[in-house]
């Protein structure tokens, strides 16, 4: 199995040697004569008159928290996903299999009606 | 001829022959791409052009097809900015965390029934982690930047792409659970099953039409999830600032490289998973690579088409389009398809 | 050398460099990436150790998912490092007794392993075997109530985060996109049929 996974691990190498090289043959060949207005951060013309970093709106949080969670659940749902043919046409655990995963799902989908019906996936 | 050439590496290189041979076949896989990526840049101004009925790029070589090119060396002579006050080590490896996924999804793509760089088991499961990756490029390209309008812009996609991913994982989920397995190559093999196979029409028998709200779904979500017009939060040329506004030279040009290269790669994974990869539609012609390729490029026009199209979502509609349409259409459709594989009916034995 | 050792050090150098760069540098946001970089590393670890499954998962769900949410926090709160480090050393004794049993209890579960006191239950996939496959099968018959019980917790979790962040409805003239999607044109216009009228 590993031996499949050495083309993989070379790649990733690859793609970022790959990110990495342009962004280096830039600053190399590319001009370089940096002025106090070309390198101040775009505002619209304004001076920048705080720090852009700046507290955020909560929401982002929220949908971060329950991106995790879905994510979650999709990571759940492979496993299950992957044999579930298996488990249809296998006579003996066929129901046992099917049902489990809807209770599993069915217990999800009440936590999702609860975000909606919070408001947690309004965005106004 | 391979042959020849493997057993002259194998001299030249003794131990690492594997490691050259690997990155010889990863060449051959990333010049085409990056090649694509080129002239997909330009094919879209093409298109879009003739959509407006204007003439699209025509000055730079024969028919403008110079242009990508001049583009990318034009960007190569200009200055890389490092604005005031921004992070110079994030600022500068931000541009890799998008472009790096793209590629290295690559390794595990079949192209047909023996053409695979790696045919590993998980080959779908390790695509979708990778390229969930691709979201840091935009969170720290935004927060590197030290201005305001790109922190925004770098909040606001990242956002919307995690948003979608939700959407997307669950339509694969069911792709996966007609399929009985994470392999892509298998996948593709499992279409090519089916009453309609059988009868000299594979078309029908893929997986688009079974899984039709997944086909949508999944098409509307690359979409959304390459930051692409009607989706697109990240950089609306005419009104809203995005992420990499204070990026320029090269290290723009890896940003837009990336963008591209994710295009090119969920079409390829929207005709893997959904239209047979390299199946053909009807059974009196012999299947190949060539359908593959056929499907990627429908694929592509696709977006271009509907970049060309339609008006600009609002944000607020994006989110509610991910949220409350497409993840309950998947998890009921996830119930109805398990319910249609536990009936008589049942197509996929 | 065999090469699977040499990968095995590459990747665990990099990971130990990475943990301890997550506890050392001092912009929370570099913290947070080298926390990337180690799971990152350490699935290639668990790779190594043909965990497929738990490997991927471990980027899927803590690269893509876990460290966004992290990072969302630490860029989007003001932290500032000279009142944090104000009751370093008032906090110190805690963090030490903490780390020590942490320390002692990661000794017990490697040590008593490396001293063969449990027996390892370990069983080696086959070579085609899927993992996940293998995973899923497990999951779905010895570990029902475990899964269903997880799924519980994610409930938990998600009833907590959205109770946590509660606000009031903030008045504000945003429209429901809903309402609009559904809009009707003949609701909007109205197309009259008029004769047309002469000035006298």
């Amino acid at each position: 199995m590993l031996e499949s996974y050495f083309p993989v691990f070379v790649f990733i190498l690859v793609g970022i040697a790959f990110g990495f090289a342009p962004v280096l043959t830039g600053l190399i060949v590319a001009p370089h004569r940096p002025d106090s207005e070309k390198l101040s951060p775009y505002e619209c013309g304004f001076e920048a008159f705080e720090d852009a970093r700046m507290k955020f709106d909560v929401r982002y949080y929220l949908i971060a928290i329950i991106f995790i969670l879905f994510d979650l659940e999709v990571a759940f749902l492979l496993p299950w996903a992957t044999i579930f043919k298996e488990i249809a046409n296998t006579d003996s655990v066929r129901w046992f299999g099917f049902i489990e995963m809807m209770v599993f799902i069915a217990i999800l989908v009440v936590g999702y009606l609860y975000a909606w019906a919070k408001g947690a996936l309004d965005w106004e | 001829m391979v042959d020849a050439l493997q057993g002259l590496l194998q001299g030249l290189f003794g131990s690492l022959f594997p490691l050259v041979w690997t990155l010889l076949k990863i060449v051959l896989i990333i010049a085409p791409l990056l090649l694509a990526v080129a002239y997909l840049t330009f094919w879209e101004r093409k298109v879009i052009g003739w959509m407006q009925v204007r003439i699209g790029p025509n000055r730079v070589g024969p028919w403008g097809l110079i242009q990508p090119i001049a583009d990318g060396l034009k960007l190569l002579l200009k200055e890389v900015v490092i604005p005031t006050g921004s992070d110079k080590a994030v600022f500068l490896i931000a541009p890799m965390f998008a472009f790096a996924p793209a590629l290295a999804a690559w390794a595990v793509i079949p192209f047909n029934d023996t053409l695979v760089l790696a045919n590993v088991n998980a080959s779908l499961l390790y695509i979708m982690s990778i390229t969930s990756i691709g979201v840091y490029g935009i969170i720290l390209s935004g927060w590197a930047s030290n201005s305001k309008y790109a922190f925004l812009g770098g909040m606001r996609s990242a956002a919307q792409m995690i948003s979608y991913e939700v959407a997307m994982g669950l339509a694969l989920v069911v792709v996966l659970m007609v399929s009985n397995s994470l392999n892509l190559g298998d996948i593709v093999q499992g279409q090519g099953q089916g009453y309609f196979a059988d009868k000299g029409l594979g078309i029908l028998s893929w997986n688009w039409l079974p899984l039709l709200p997944m086909f949508v779904v999944y098409l509307v979500s690359i979409v959304a999830e390459t930051n692409r017009a009607p989706f697109d939060m990240a950089e609306g040329e005419s009104e809203i600032v995005g992420f990499h506004v204070e990026y320029s030279g090269m290290a723009f040009a890896v940003f837009f490289l990336a963008e591209y290269a994710n295009m090119i790669l969920v079409s390829t994974l929207a005709s893997v998973l959904f239209l047979g990869g390299w199946l053909s539609p009807v059974g009196f012609l012999p299947d190949g690579i060539l359908w593959l390729f056929v499907k990627i490029s429908a694929v592509l026009f696709f977006f271009l088409w509907i970049r060309a199209t339609f008006p600009r979502y609002r944000y607020d509609q994006i989110m509610r389009l991910g949220w409350k349409v497409f993840i309950p259409l998947c998890l009921i459709w996830l119930v109805v398809v398990g319910c249609w594989m536990m009936s008589p009916l049942n197509i996929w034995k | 050398m065999e090469f699977k050792t040499f990968v095995f050090y590459f990747l665990s150098a990099i990971l130990v460099f990475a943990a301890l760069r997550v506890i050392t540098s001092r912009n929370p946001v570099h913290a947070a990436l080298f926390l990337v970089l180690a799971f990152f590393t350490a699935s290639g670890v668990w790779l190594l150790l043909q965990a497929e499954f738990l490997a991927m998962a471990l980027v899927l769900v803590y690269v893509g998912a876990v460290m966004v949410l992290f990072l969302f926090v630490v860029m989007m709160l003001d932290i500032n490092l000279d009142r944090l480090r104000e009751g370093f050393w008032g906090y110190l004794p805690m963090g030490a007794i903490i780390a020590l049993l942490m320390v002692g209890e990661m000794g017990l579960v490697l040590g008593g392993n490396y001293l063969g006191l449990f027996e390892s239950s370990v069983r080696q996939a086959g070579a085609d075997e899927s993992n996940v496959q293998a995973i899923g099968r497990l999951m779905f018959t010895e570990y029902v109530y475990p899964f269903e019980l997880a799924s519980v917790i994610l409930l938990v979790g998600i009833v907590a985060a959205v109770a946590l962040t509660q606000r009031e409805k903030r008045k504000n003239k945003s429209v429901n996109p809903s309402q609009q999607v559904f809009v009707k044109a003949r609701d909007r216009v109205r197309v009259l049929q008029m004769p047309a009228e002469k000035r006298d």
